[in-house]
């Protein structure tokens, strides 16, 4: 990225006209106790600048404030340049040279993430320092008081400096349990719709589909019935220049225990979820907040899985079988129109040595159903405007750090420095790391503080990065939002739903034996882990009230 | 030198020490969580004392106060609730775990009948003379030295639905619950035929030639050669493939692992992946421990069924 570049080369000479005091290889310390940090080619030699303030009180030229500390951290595997654990191989070396601690990176797959990390804790290992957990771990991690709370470091002013602050209150509550902060601010996860803005808008197709359908192509569009109708419209065409094969109307990643079942998570809400104040029929998604009964077969979620498995027909067949990477990978060559997803899709798609549609790629907050089940009057309800309906599903993998660690402020540390303003606003910035905008300072003026300039500094399409920014910020400050399942034994729940959801796409299952298999085998599961306990904990984690 | 039994027993030492170890302490450890309800937690002291420096000085904040670092101590507690056969009683109702028996039952009886019968083909195939006989014959045991793994990743490319080398079949291998059966069992004969050939190979050659010419003085037909003549030779090596190649089907993980993660849906997954998932992903290990269980007494209820058949031939 050529943008980028510049932005670079101004940062330097920005940084040799400060002076530098002291030049180390990956840390150079300036007059005034901020420092420049320098990371490894393979970052592109990029250079940040970090005052006296984000760096906190125990760093500086003559400090070494974790000499001989020696951490380990667990991550999930993208590899020394992939997402999330990218940028802990970008940074270790400042770190380390900043503290003089120095830091191991244990890799696995995030298929394993859950297995090693609870291996290690449930059997006293200690073997990680730190864990990049996602959020939907805390039930499990709380529960057997695994991780340790983070505020005192955070407030003292020893450490890197950053805040809850910056996060919008949806995000804030998964980094958080009972007020209390465990979580250190990285990643910021949600889907949101992405779609072709060149073909929607493109007069022909215009024409042709008001011809077929009677109504012009909304952009983006408004309702998820419309969505499915674009869909379906645009299935089948050969609408990309680089093959003859026909293309899709859209692409999911569907594939069983890789996240799979996150997009039925998101897309239901707006069918299952009844409007108001949260009670016992109302904004309730999961459980009866009374008594543990599973709402995932009401038929709000029937019909969201009916109309899931009605638009992937739309997609290509073996979607079934994909994982992020391959429905990403199919959707950034061109060959889909939607694709609902997390925020690494629009960065991925300026990086054109793998994308096509740079320029080309829209998105908005995914749009709601028209139709949606009313847990009091006990039937559908059709309106005229829909709720847009928010999310943080996902992991919006962060980092924690285990009761265990011999090391936990040198842990917190490498952890914190992550998550300064300046590194973390260019973790948002510079292309694709896993690590995606959520934080005040990574949304534009006039609702964030940063500069469109930042952005296209950093190779950004102009309308692009205000698309995919302002689709993020209505996302996460959505008035309504998909309530977080955080407690004991969510993974056991997710995973149950995750097989059911995938027999169902399939076709070896209805959705409605689909659902109902779901939930009879939650009803075990809460029997199993203890009813009382669970209702507690869910009643907490969704702030009922009774 | 005489052989006292101490120093017999001192040279049977260590086979016992591994068989009690390896064999007879996991079965009895596995049994015990069968009949209980299995929690851990670990209960954690912290200390903060000073943070030292190489020199074994205090470090000092700059305000003079000492640094800290934090001292760890920890005890892993385990709580065994005894559930009686609480967790065998689970076994019958579970959907998943039929599903995984029947999964199971495909993938092994399928399986072992296509590689039986391949293997046996290939054997007799390659059992006479023909040009490039001991090449062919090195290239078709090389999947035995593949890992499981390996295989099911290299077929995960070999099956990928868009642009994958068998892409154009339009056959949806992963992508549909039946399909994606097939596709595991396809590797497992990919990879076991070669080695039930391997066997049979050598039992084929352990015949000895004088009663083959017998046979030819009595019988132009090949068919009544082979099926009175050579098969009844080999059922022992038969037999005994048969049940090792059983054996190790039950197990089947790797392959679903890797290639499929027991998906779409459950309908690839296998009764060793599903006490796998059981016991380290939900931490169910009393019932991950029944599910063990109940796949060992099926094995053992086949493997007693083929030794006495054994047993018989030989008698």
């Amino acid at each position: 990225m050529n943008g980028m570049r510049t932005l670079l080369a101004g940062a330097s000479t920005l940084a040799l006209l400060a002076g530098p005091a002291l030049a180390g290889e990956f840390v150079e310390w300036q007059d005034d106790g901020g420092a420049i940090i320098k990371l490894s080619p393979e970052y592109d030699s990029a250079e940040i600048r970090l005052s006296a303030e984000d760096l906190g009180g125990l760093f500086g030229p003559d400090e070494l404030p974790f000499e001989g500390d020696e951490i380990t951290v667990l991550t999930l595997d993208s590899g020394p340049k992939g997402g999330i654990s990218g940028p802990l191989y970008a940074f270790r070396p400042v770190f380390e040279e900043l503290s003089g601690a120095s830091v191991d990176i244990a890799l696995v797959p995030i298929s394993e993430l859950y297995t090693k990390i609870f291996l290690d804790l449930r059997n006293g290992t200690g073997e990680y320092d730190g864990m990049i957990v996602g959020a939907f771990m805390y039930g499990d991690l709380i529960d057997g008081n695994y991780i340790l709370p983070i505020d005192d470091w955070r407030e003292s002013g020893d450490f890197p400096a950053w805040s809850y602050d910056v996060m919008p209150d949806s995000l804030r509550n998964i980094y958080t349990w009972d007020g209390v902060g465990y979580g250190v601010l990285n990643d910021a996860d949600g889907q949101v719709l992405y779609y072709r803005r060149d073909l929607l808008t493109d007069p022909e197709h215009q024409a042709a589909f008001k011809a077929e359908y009677g109504y012009d192509i909304p952009v983006p569009p408004d309702t998820l019935q419309h969505l499915r109708d674009i869909a379906a419209y645009f299935d089948g065409k050969n609408f990309d220049d680089n093959d003859a094969e026909p293309d899709s109307g859209v692409v999911l990643h569907l594939k069983v225990r890789e996240q799979g079942l996150y997009h039925f998570m998101t897309l239901a809400t707006s069918f299952a979820v009844t409007p108001g104040e949260l009670s016992e029929t109302q904004g309730v998604y999961w459980f009866n907040p009374t008594d543990m009964t599973p709402l995932i077969n009401s038929p709000g979620h029937v019909k969201a899985l009916e109309y899931l498995k009605d638009l992937a027909q739309f997609g290509p067949d073996a979607q079934v079988s994909w994982s992020l990477g391959e429905a990403w990978d199919y959707f950034l060559r061109g060959k889909a129109v939607f694709n609902f997803s997390y925020g690494d899709v629009a960065p991925l798609a300026q990086d054109e040595t793998r994308s096509n549609i740079r320029g080309k790629i829209g998105s908005t907050i995914l749009p709601a159903s028209d139709t949606y089940w009313d847990m009091n009057q006990e039937e559908f309800i059709t309106t005229d405007e829909p709720r847009k309906v928010g999310n943080v599903t996902g992991g919006s993998w962060h980092g924690t750090v285990s009761v265990l660690s011999d090391a936990p402020e040198a842990t917190y540390a490498f952890w914190s420095l992550m998550a300064t303003k300046p590194i973390s606003k260019w973790l948002a910035t510079y292309g694709w790391n896993g690590v995606d905008p959520g934080y005040d300072y990574q949304f534009l003026e006039p609702v964030g503080e940063a500069k469109l300039e930042d952005y296209l500094a950093a190779g950004w399409d102009e309308t692009d990065v205000k698309e995919y920014l302002a689709a993020y910020y209505e996302n996460f400050n959505a008035e309504t939002m998909l309530p977080y399942l955080r407690i004991t034994g969510t993974q056991e729940y997710y995973d149950i739903l995750d097989s059911n959801l995938s027999a169902a796409m399939s076709g070896a299952k209805t959705p409605q034996d689909a659902l109902d298999d779901t939930a009879a085998a939650w009803q075990q599961v809460t029997d199993r882990l203890g009813r009382e306990k669970q209702l507690e904990a869910y009643q907490k984690a969704i702030g009922w009230q009774g | 030198m005489r052989w006292t039994s101490s120093i017999r027993n001192l040279f049977l030492m260590p086979a016992v020490v591994w068989v009690l170890v390896f064999t007879i302490f996991p079965l009895g450890y596995s049994l015990y969580a069968a009949f209980h309800t299995v929690t851990s937690e670990t209960v954690v002291n912290r200390m903060e004392v000073p943070r030292l420096d190489k020199e074994g000085n205090p470090v000092l904040r700059s305000d003079g106060t000492p640094r800290m670092k934090t001292e760890v101590v920890r005890e892993t507690v385990t709580n065994w609730e005894f559930v009686g056969l609480g967790n065998f009683a689970r076994l019958f109702t579970d959907k998943v775990l039929h599903e995984a028996i029947k999964v199971t039952a495909i993938f092994v009886g399928v399986g072992l009948a296509v590689q039986m019968t391949l293997g046996l083909a290939l054997a007799l195939l390659f059992n006479r003379n023909m040009p490039g006989r001991s090449l062919l014959r090195t290239i078709m045991i090389l999947p035995i030295f593949a890992t499981p793994v390996a295989a099911g990743y290299l077929f995960f490319t070999i099956f990928y639905e868009e642009g994958g080398p068998l892409g154009w079949t339009g056959i949806p291998w992963l992508s549909s619950p039946h399909w994606a059966l097939v596709s595991v069992i396809i590797v497992d004969i990919w990879q076991w035929t070669p080695f039930c050939f391997l066997v049979f190979l050598a039992a084929l050659q352990g015949i000895p030639d004088e009663l083959m010419e017998a046979a030819k003085l009595d019988t132009n037909s090949s068919w009544s050669t082979f099926r009175n003549i050579v098969l009844p030779l080999m059922m022992p090596t038969i037999v005994i493939v048969l049940l090792l190649r059983f054996a190790e089907a039950m197990k089947v993980f790797d392959i679903v692992a890797s290639l499929t993660v027991g998906g779409p849906g459950n309908a690839t997954q296998s009764l060793s992946y599903l006490a796998f998932r059981t016991g380290l992903r939900f931490f169910d290990v009393g019932y991950a421990s029944a599910i063990a269980y109940t796949l060992l007494a099926l094995v053992m209820v086949v493997v007693t069924i083929l030794f006495k058949r054994i047993r018989t031939i030989y008698a």
